[in-house]
């Protein structure tokens, strides 16, 4: 199961494997703590920060101590209309969510997922048209890649290969 | 996250205490993939996934003395077509009719870098074996390639068992998406014939946008990237030309898997249209900002925070007298 779970991390499985891989970790065994283990490898080797020791725990007490986290009915209501208690409280259940995702992700509804986001201050920065000329760039760029060392001039074909190369002329 | 898994597959192997695959193993794969590469004659055809475009070549590489030649020719989409001889880099555009030149100004290997860069890989990436496969009607040997740090994508390589060509090549980001993907569907090696290897195209009356590339000393001008990206340094710095006529500074920092270019240009009589920011093309990342009345354009095969770091860092002091 230990290799399945692995697989399945890799995207390496197909639908019915995948089903099969997702029913085993439904329950508390061997195949969720693999799952644990790997992705906390996965952090650990990707440089990711890691939470301290009982960190979920200690979020899940400082919850406890608010009583109105207990109100989900309240997340109907949209934010602007909320009074500010209630923000506070969705911003608590935003971390526990976001705590219970990162521990049990292939159990979570998708709207779980969705609610991290909303603690997240971070946005992307907005993308802008490539330069005009990009793929002179890129053809000039592609002569120094270590790629063709690698695989001769097959990279090349990347370098000129979209539609703008047409229309700039 | 394909080769993160098989990173994985390397730490529970440990936990497990089964026969613990070496790191050596795929830096000798590697080193063979880099001989096979600059050794072999083959004829091959390829396709090129990146993002909803799939794309099919022919490829053709005859070595032998009166050197090494190679061409590729792209067969869907707009047609286009480049041959490589020892020292020169022609792409041919027969659409808008131009041949763009590129000439060797150093002993560096060309186009590439010195195998001596090798080395810089295992302090940016864990090599390791992957699972071994069959593409292209051959068994292949896989590497992978896990980035040691969020700089930098990972790679998967497969080669011919047999003769080391590389056979498939695929970036992945560090969630696991691939970025772009080489697959040979069939390959011959062998003797190529000389005719097979010339450009189709006499190009008699097309225009030549040659790039006049010519060793430089941009920090002496006053350029200069402040820190640079941890793992990447800089490869080569040149004067050349893009397109037409626009003469522009180029400096290429490598950590010997990928390279990032930064291109400085005057902003004075530039016609095109200046925007400022991040963008992509492909499988590149593009970063564009103004530094002291010049056009920073930082171009890398890398993920998008790395280029923009780069792009960050690029300085102007006015060099002392």
């Amino acid at each position: 199961m230990k290799a399945k779970i692995s697989a399945l991390m890799d995207g390496e499985l197909g639908q019915h494997e995948t089903g099969a891989a997702l029913a085993a970790l439904r329950d508390e065994g061997e195949a969720r703590a693999a799952w644990r283990r790997y992705n906390l490898i996965g952090d650990s080797m990707r440089a990711m920060p890691m939470l301290s020791e009982g960190f979920a725990a200690r979020v899940a007490a400082r919850i406890a101590q608010e009583p109105t986290v207990l109100a989900p009915a309240r997340r109907q209501r949209p934010f602007a209309q909320a009074p500010v208690w209630a923000l506070s409280a969705a911003a608590s259940l935003a971390a526990v969510m976001l705590v219970g995702w990162l521990a049990f992700a292939p159990q979570d509804e998708p709207q779980l997922a969705k609610a991290a986001p909303q603690s997240a201050p971070a946005a992307e920065i907005a993308q802008v048209a490539p330069p005009d000329t990009a793929n002179d760039y890129l053809l000039a760029h592609q002569g120094y890649s270590p790629r063709n060392s690698l695989q001769g001039i097959a990279p090349y074909v990347r370098t000129v290969s979209t539609n703008t190369l047409g229309a700039r002329r | 996250m394909r080769g993160f898994g098989l990173a994985l597959a390397f730490c529970s192997g440990l936990c497990a205490a089964q026969p613990q695959p070496q790191a050596a193993d795929g830096m000798a794969l590697l080193r063979r993939i880099y001989q096979a590469t600059e050794k072999l004659s083959y004829t091959g055809t390829f396709v090129y996934q990146q993002g909803e475009r799939s794309e099919t070549s022919r490829i053709t590489r005859r070595t032998g003395p009166g050197g090494d030649i190679e061409r590729v020719e792209v067969l869907d989409g707009i047609p286009r077509e480049i041959v490589r001889t020892r020292d020169t880099v022609r792409c041919y555009l027969p659409e808008s009719q131009i041949v763009k030149v590129e000439r060797r100004v150093d002993q560096r290997a060309f186009p590439g870098v010195l195998p001596a860069q090798i080395a810089d890989l295992a302090q940016n990436y864990t090599v390791t074996r992957g699972e071994s496969r069959r593409i292209a009607g051959h068994d292949c040997e896989a590497v992978v390639l896990t980035p040691k740090d969020e700089l930098r994508y990972g790679y998967k390589l497969w080669a011919d068992a047999g003769s080391g060509m590389l056979l498939k090549a695929r970036t992945v980001d560090r969630k696991g998406n691939i970025i772009e993907q080489f697959t040979f569907a069939e390959f011959t090696i062998g003797n190529v014939p000389r005719d097979r290897v010339r450009a189709s195209h006499a190009a008699q009356r097309w225009r030549i946008e040659d790039a006049a590339v010519a060793p430089a000393d941009l920090a002496r001008a006053g350029w200069s990237v402040n820190a640079e990206l941890p793992g990447f340094r800089k490869v080569t710095e040149v004067t050349r030309k893009l397109g037409e006529s626009r003469p522009v500074g180029q400096m290429v920092y490598s950590d010997g898997m990928a390279a990032v270019s930064v291109f400085i240009e005057p902003m004075a009589g530039r016609s095109e249209a200046v925007r400022p920011g991040p963008s992509s093309l492909g499988a590149f990342q593009i970063y564009t900002r103004e530094v002291a009345n010049h056009i920073v354009t930082v171009v890398g095969e890398a993920p998008a925070a790395s280029v923009q770091r780069i792009a960050s860092q690029v300085e102007y002091r006015r060099p002392q007298q």
